[in-house]
């Protein structure tokens, strides 16, 4: 979660903050292909992270016994990898996709996600990665305050075309409370 | 083949829990192994900058312990096909999580869970909520997903 804001002027955070620019936001799309496969070394690396010591992700032998071609990488890692996002860190240290977005009077973050995986990653795999944002909606708090979600997706692709997982995102940009 | 029938599980039935402490060195880690170095996720300073208490958990990692957690349990023949989850509350550097699961529906080829990650207190109870709600849709019976060639179902 992000607790990044944005000072707003005393009054200005009751405002609506769909405005006809956020509002254009809605179908914005972003790609970014990796410039390297996969690489089963990433998947050891992540499990090792995580602590997840399945097999499947350093034994092929084993991974072959259930199946498999060979080794595979933990599901989630490509939702939550930057690897195939090639940009540099910004001054905060991110280096991921991002939207650029920036909300004046409010704090930014993150709802939740929904992942659906169709196949395991193949360290051979080439990542595509393709968000869009698909909605733009605004709710009011219990304690009165407008909040934006703006909803993304993207999907992953390999270098074949194949459709490896979709990862469904919410960001929320809440309107920090009037100073006056 | 009812793969539900082999395994025995019914609707209702807990998902062992897996439970972490998620220290300083492993958030480090995990910021290496996901391209995501954030110095909300390792950088005191940077926090106390922030007014918060500690390094924030990156709240993706609940993701892949609740996967971690399935697979655990069910082996090397089953595929999370789906996972979804919200966050609640921020999880700091050095507190343990437990991400526990209930199955919901069963069918003959897979089964749906509901799952939450909680902050275990000293008690061992529950301290707070991390995710919730969240819920997993798990094929069993097959190493790999359907966007996979066939072999991997047999």
């Amino acid at each position: 979660m992000s607790e990044r804001g944005s000072a707003a002027s005393p009054g200005e955070a009751r405002r609506s903050l769909l405005t006809d620019e956020v509002r254009a936001l809605k179908g914005k799309t972003k790609v970014y292909t990796a410039p390297e496969p996969f690489g089963a070394a990433a998947g050891r690396y992540f499990a090792l992270a995580i602590g997840d010591d399945n097999p499947l992700y350093f034994d092929a032998e084993y991974a072959r016994a259930h199946g498999l071609p060979g080794v595979t990488v933990p599901l989630t890692l490509v939702c939550e990898t930057n690897q195939y996002a090639g940009r540099p860190m910004d001054e905060d240290g991110y280096a991921g996709h991002t939207w650029d977005l920036d909300i004046p009077g409010t704090r930014q973050v993150r709802g939740g996600n929904t992942y659906v995986f169709h196949r395991r990653i193949r360290p051979e795999d080439v990542i595509t990665a393709t968000w869009r944002i698909q909605d733009v909606t605004e709710r009011i708090t219990r304690s009165g305050q407008p909040m934006l979600i703006i909803t993304s997706k993207a999907d992953y692709t390999n270098q074949d075309g194949q459709l490896l997982a979709e990862n469904e995102e919410t960001i929320i940009f809440v309107a920090l409370e009037s100073s006056s | 083949m009812n793969i539900q029938d082999e395994t025995n599980i019914h609707v209702g039935q807990v998902v062992p829990p897996l439970q972490r402490t998620i220290r300083l060195t492993d958030m480090v880690a995990y910021a290496g192994a996901t391209w995501d170095w954030h110095r909300l996720h390792y950088d005191p300073e940077y926090v106390k900058e922030k007014k918060l208490p500690a390094p924030i958990v990156d709240g993706q990692v609940f993701g892949a312990l609740l996967v971690e957690q399935l697979q655990d349990w069910l082996g090397p023949r089953s595929f999370v096909h789906r996972l979804s989850f919200s966050f609640r509350n921020l999880v700091f550097a050095g507190e343990t999580v437990r991400c526990e699961g209930t199955v919901t529906e069963v069918a003959a080829d897979r089964i749906v869970c509901d799952l939450r990650v909680v902050v275990v207190g000293e008690d061992g109870g529950t301290a707070r909520i991390a995710v919730a709600p969240a819920s997993a849709t798990v094929l069993l019976g097959r190493a790999d997903g359907p966007g996979a060639p066939g072999e991997a179902t047999r």
